[in-house]
């Protein structure tokens, strides 16, 4: 399978435990592993009681595993460094200011956040080279569905600034009559150059995602989960990235046969109520529905990891990657 | 001799002149006029770089804003055009001496 495994789904129905789950699953069948939380709120360090950082870090206890969470607060203000000091030895002193205040504008704007994840992500994915098999832990639905759609439309977009920014220096340079010296000259322009590079990371982030990735989506037995999935499904195989399968978690236990009390009927009822909602994914979602987890009294760490893990039917051999 | 040196300073004073009839007539008008098209679009680019100057929320302005270094002169300039344009019509109208 892929060396890039997506899991996704709405708030709150084990995006987390499923992937570390699914992590620790690989790194057991000698999988060289990494997990990556992209999402703000971390949970990766709760799962296995220990604090994880910007730079991979091997998980004490579990060989071949390592992890590493993205705070994009830090990438937003790194990103914001780089510009400023490259700002300072550019530009003269007098238009530092004017600068600076647009600079600080565009780290402010909604979308930041997400580039500097998306930027994140794709760096991993590029030095993806010490591990055989990465695992993305992504933020709820909407925000990774707006992440992973993002390449196609940035490129599209930097390339209509390119365009505009080579007919102005050739106009330019039409201008520049007899011996006069053009105000832009085509070759080598820095802004050009910083374009075309940012062209080809979205190719790359483009490619890496349809060639390399595959997308699982997590849901719970509720009707608004599987509603969301459903959505999500649609929107995914919109971009072209297809969903590869389902996750159910959080299934409720059976009682016992014997046991008839107030307790066993309402579990009885329940797991009526959630089989009906599976028949309907099994039956209308395309995706095939991968693994079906029963939900644990306490939290999901260590051992009980373990036995997760071996509940979900996902394969862990890792290709190598064709477009990476 | 004198008719020679007076032939030259005859032919001096005309190519001065034909060179500066040229000049005014075709060759500054229309380097003012491409160098002003370029100008303005520039405007167009530094625009579809920066919207959030003006309030409006951009989803590259993360990545455009890696440009702002080297884009000091246009920044300046784009700057000083914004403030001193007030219609297209006089913009345009800039580039024709009547």
């Amino acid at each position: 399978m892929e060396p890039f495994v997506f899991f996704g789904g709405k708030g709150g129905v084990g995006k987390t435990t499923v992937s570390c789950a699914y992590a620790r699953k690989c790194a057991d069948a000698g999988v060289e592993t990494l997990v990556v939380s992209t999402d703000p709120a971390h949970s990766v360090s709760d799962v296995f009681d220990q604090q994880f950082g910007d730079s991979p870090e091997p998980v004490a206890g579990i060989d071949g595993l390592s992890a590493l969470e993205i705070d994009p607060d830090d990438e937003v203000t790194a990103h914001l460094d780089e510009i400023r000091t490259r700002l300072s030895d550019q530009v003269s002193a007098s238009m530092v200011n004017e600068i600076n205040k647009q600079l600080e504008m565009a780290h402010q704007t909604p979308g930041a956040y997400e580039s500097a994840l998306f930027d994140r992500f794709v760096d991993v994915m590029r030095d993806s080279d010490p591990y055989d098999r990465i695992v993305f832990d992504t933020a709820p639905t909407g925000s990774t569905l707006r992440l992973l759609g993002l390449p196609e439309f940035l490129e599209s977009w930097v390339e209509r600034l390119m365009y505009k920014r080579r007919q102005s220096i050739d106009l330019f340079e039409k201008a520049a009559i007899g011996n006069n010296e053009p105000r832009r000259v085509m070759d080598g322009d820095p802004v050009l150059q910083r374009l075309q590079e940012r062209k080809e990371f979205f190719e790359f982030a483009g490619g890496a995602l349809r060639e390399d990735a595959a997308f699982f989506l997590v849901l719970n037995p509720d009707q608004l989960s599987v509603n969301e999935t459903e959505r999500a499904i649609a929107d995914m195989n919109q971009q072209d990235l297809g969903v590869r399968g389902l996750i159910a978690n959080k299934l409720t236990p059976a009682p016992d046969d014997d046991e008839d009390g107030r307790g066993a009927r309402y579990l009885r009822d329940r797991i009526e109520t959630e089989q009906q909602r599976l028949d309907h994914v099994r039956g209308s979602l395309s995706p095939p529905l991968l693994a079906e987890i029963e939900t644990r009294t306490r939290e999901v760490k260590g051992d009980l990891l373990g036995a997760v893990a071996e509940e979900l039917a996902v394969p862990v051999d890792a290709e190598e990657p064709t477009f990476v | 001799m004198e008719l020679a040196e007076r032939i030259d300073r005859y032919l001096d004073t005309l190519d001065e002149w034909l060179r500066g009839l040229y000049h005014g007539m075709i060759s500054h008008p229309a380097y003012e006029k491409i160098e002003k098209e370029a100008e303005d679009l520039e405007d167009a680019f530094m625009l579809a770089c920066f919207p959030d100057a003006f309030g409006i929320p951009s989803p590259v302005s993360y990545y455009t804003a890696e440009l702002l270094p080297y884009l000091e002169a246009e920044f300046e300039s784009w700057e000083r055009r914004l403030w001193d344009r007030n219609t297209m019509l006089e913009r345009k109208g800039q580039q024709y001496h009547f």
